[in-house]
């Protein structure tokens, strides 16, 4: 194709979205809010991840869908985290009557 | 279409992937979408509902609508005129922008789980290499609609039938992705068009143990996952009004509405493509795609019979569930859960291995043979019919051997102590 | 073409974004994260591999953005408002982080020259040509681009074997622990509920 999309606009999009995802874990304050946040900063890396894999050279020993199949992964630990994740902030709450995490501080000297 | 028919290829029939995005690609999508999905299916869904109410009243011993031209035959062309110039009401503490995105995603959702659905040969809106994952992944986007619609409109019965609504559709998608597993193994792709082809070699799927276990959970759940009766608790008249779409009115109520019976639709046509064959006239014959020759008049007449035998089976899909709706009663929250996650997921489950042990007696050998096909029914069938039974059982067994309030719905928030029950 | 429609998705992926990091009220924050999943899944789509496109929209927007949102309501009150979220003395900071690593990361981009043979990432603007025609054995990427289920299925049954069997286990795991950690224990000493339901009499099937 004569007018592709340049390899490094991928990688900008994904990094303004890791960038973002980074403010938000950052200044959140409320337990899912910082979740959230971790989810668009794991999906930013998923996009590099894809992008790597259509536009590096294609190595025998690699596989055909080395990628793939890493973007795959992250996606089952991302949805395996967002569920004990959310169980655990409910158990939070359950204890502390709050979802923010700097209420947490019983571990506080 | 001409190109794809290659006599000397064994899929003839078969996907053209790697597809180029050209003028007359461009065209047959246009045409598509403005001709189906603008014109045909909303006027399908439109008579879908005079049906229903025919259907209904002769069940109820009624008539049913007839005012409105002859039959009645005018009826959803009135009430179309009556939703579009009714007033939209938005609750004054509504959420206004996701109340109007809600159905509008509700709608989208049972638009696009169409566009993979192979009606005839080359009669594919799209055809996707990975076409059964999308329509999975387009039909899950309704739950998100439901429950924006239930929160956004600030009522608290409508809060309570989307989150009824949403733990009965995320439990309920289990069962039904894991009944289309022994399809995708059978047709060796995630693409329908190739489900289809694999079905004109190997007969219907539904002709088969496993096939027709798999095919009767689909079944079960994608009534449950279109909310409607005995599935219906989201939308429980008596208990919460309407569920998540009280505070809707006039179109926005009127597209939830043709979102569900579009979807109905749909999953009709879903089923039809995976587990009844398609448009194929009789289960083990290869009857219209025999006649498939190089020539234009023979593919329109074989596209003619595939297509009319499909609707009629998508016909009778939608009597049968028009049939189950005014003839079975609601189901109880906590039976609806079990029935879900103890019966349907193992069965499920189970049926996989079946439809391995299938797989290598009838489908390993490359080509249909009586043998093989009756030696599968042997060993298959007495597997499946006791797995039904050991999980019937089992779960009978629980029922009946458990604490004396497992069986029944806990009221106050709080779980009857275990110990507690008297004799 | 293809460039403008990059540009609208990524445009719009990262406006979802930045709502889902500033909206105050969560539900619509959690709606803009669905938004933001989408967009990413439209990127999938650019780079062919819609077998992917199809699982992030299925995982993603159908069962994560859905968890939140339960998490939202059975935590928040129900309409999601967050009143107490902000201000505190880490907003600067948090800010001047995050456009520092955007500002390291995008310099990183541009400064790459390649290792060995390999091109500078900033200097690739083709993909890598998938040959049409017949299918030769030589392509096994054009292959999984045609066919990625199959491919992928393949590969994570072979190669990627131990890695799609942690997998399974952490799911598993994950499903186990959920279950626990979530799982309301009746004789828990229940801190800072200010009153307990009244336990229902049992009901008993004897008159």
């Amino acid at each position: 194709m004569e007018s592709d999309i340049p390899l490094s606009w991928f990688l900008l999009f994904a990094a303004a979205s890791f960038a973002i995802g980074l403010i938000g874990v950052l200044t959140r304050k409320n337990a899912i809010a910082v979740l959230m946040a971790i989810e668009i900063m794991l999906n930013a890396a998923n996009v590099n991840l894809v992008a790597f894999w259509r536009y590096g050279p294609e190595l025998p020993e690699a596989g055909p869908v080395a990628g793939i199949v890493l973007a795959i992964m992250v996606i089952t630990v991302a949805a395996a985290e967002v569920a004990v994740g959310i169980g655990l902030i409910l158990l939070c709450y359950r204890r502390w009557r709050a979802a923010d995490v700097d209420r947490y501080d019983s571990l506080a000297g | 279409m001409i190109e794809l028919l290659d006599p000397t290829s064994p899929l003839v029939w078969a996907q053209s992937q790697a597809v180029d995005l050209g003028w007359g690609l461009a065209l047959r999508w246009g045409l598509w979408l403005v001709v189906g999905f603008l014109g045909l299916f909303p006027g399908i869904v439109a008579y879908m509902v005079w049906l229903e109410r025919k259907a209904a009243a002769r069940f109820q011993d009624r008539i049913g609508p007839n005012r409105v031209g002859p039959l009645g035959l005018l009826q959803p062309i009135a009430d179309a005129i009556k939703l579009l110039t009714k007033e939209n009401l938005v609750p004054a503490g509504a959420d206004g922008l996701v109340h109007l995105a809600a159905p509008v995603l509700v709608i989208v959702s049972a638009f696009l789980m169409l566009a993979v659905i192979p009606f005839a040969v080359g009669m594919a809106p799209v055809d996707l290499p990975s076409g059964l994952l999308y329509l999975m992944a387009a039909s899950s986007l309704s739950p998100l609609g439901v429950f924006l619609a239930g929160w956004s409109s600030r009522n608290k019965y409508s809060l309570l039938g989307a989150m009824r609504a949403v733990a009965q559709l995320v439990s309920y998608e289990i069962p039904q992705v894991l009944a289309v597993i022994p399809i995708v193994l059978w047709g060796g792709s995630l693409s329908l068009v190739a489900i289809f082809d694999k079905q004109v070699e190997f007969g219907w799927f539904i002709a088969s143990p496993p096939g027709l276990l798999a095919f009767l959970i689909m079944l079960i759940a994608s009534i449950a996952e279109l909310n409607r009766t005995p599935f219906d608790i989201p939308e429980a008249e008596s208990e919460i009004i309407a569920g998540y779409h009280t505070e809707y009115s006039g179109m926005r109520f009127g597209l939830f509405f043709l979102a569900e019976y579009l979807s109905v639709f749909a999953v009709g046509c879903l089923v039809t493509a995976l587990y009844l064959g398609g448009g194929m006239p009789l289960p083990l014959v290869r009857f219209p795609m025999n006649l498939l020759g190089d020539s234009l008049p023979r593919l329109i007449l074989v596209d003619m019979v595939l297509l009319a035998v499909f609707m009629f089976k998508v016909l009778l899909f939608i009597l049968f569930m028009f049939w189950v709706r005014v003839t079975l009663l609601r189901l109880r929250v906590d039976r609806l859960m079990n029935f879900a996650w103890k019966y349907l997921t193992p069965l499920a489950i189970v049926n996989i291995l079946f439809a391995g042990i299938w797989y290598e007696c009838v489908i390993r050998a490359g080509v249909l043979t009586l043998g093989g096909w009756l030696w599968g029914w042997v060993v298959t069938g007495p597997l499946v019919v006791f797995a039904v039974w050991l999980v019937v059982w089992i779960n009978r067994r629980l029922l009946l051997g458990g604490p004396a309030g497992v069986g029944r719905p806990s009221l106050g928030g709080t779980r009857v102590d275990a110990g507690a029950a008297p004799g | 073409m293809i460039r403008v429609l990059f540009l609208v998705i990524a445009v719009t992926g990262l406006a979802s974004a930045l709502a889902t990091v500033l909206i105050k009220n969560l539900v619509r924050a959690a709606l803009a994260l669905a938004g933001f999943f989408f967009a990413v899944a439209c990127l999938f789509v650019l780079l062919e591999a819609e077998f992917l496109a199809a699982l992030q929209v299925l995982i993603y927007v159908g069962a994560v953005s859905i968890l939140l949102m339960f998490g939202i309501m059975l935590t928040r009150g129900v309409q999601g408002t967050d009143p107490a979220s902000r201000p505190s003395a880490w907003r600067l900071p948090g800010v001047v982080i995050g456009l520092a690593v955007f500002a390291l990361l995008g310099y990183a981009i541009f400064q790459e020259t390649g290792l060995g043979t390999q091109r500078a990432w900033g200097a690739i603007d083709p993909r890598p040509a998938i040959a049409r025609g017949t299918v030769e054995p030589g392509a096994p990427r054009r292959r999984a681009i045609n066919d990625m289920g199959k491919v992928v299925g393949v590969e994570l049954m072979t190669r990627y074997v131990v890695a799609f069997e942690l997998a399974g286990l952490l799911l598993t795991a994950a499903l186990v622990g959920a279950v626990a950690v979530a799982h309301r224990e009746d004789d828990e000493p229940s801190r800072g509920e200010p009153s307990r339901i009244p336990s229902d009499p049992p009901i008993t099937t004897s008159p």
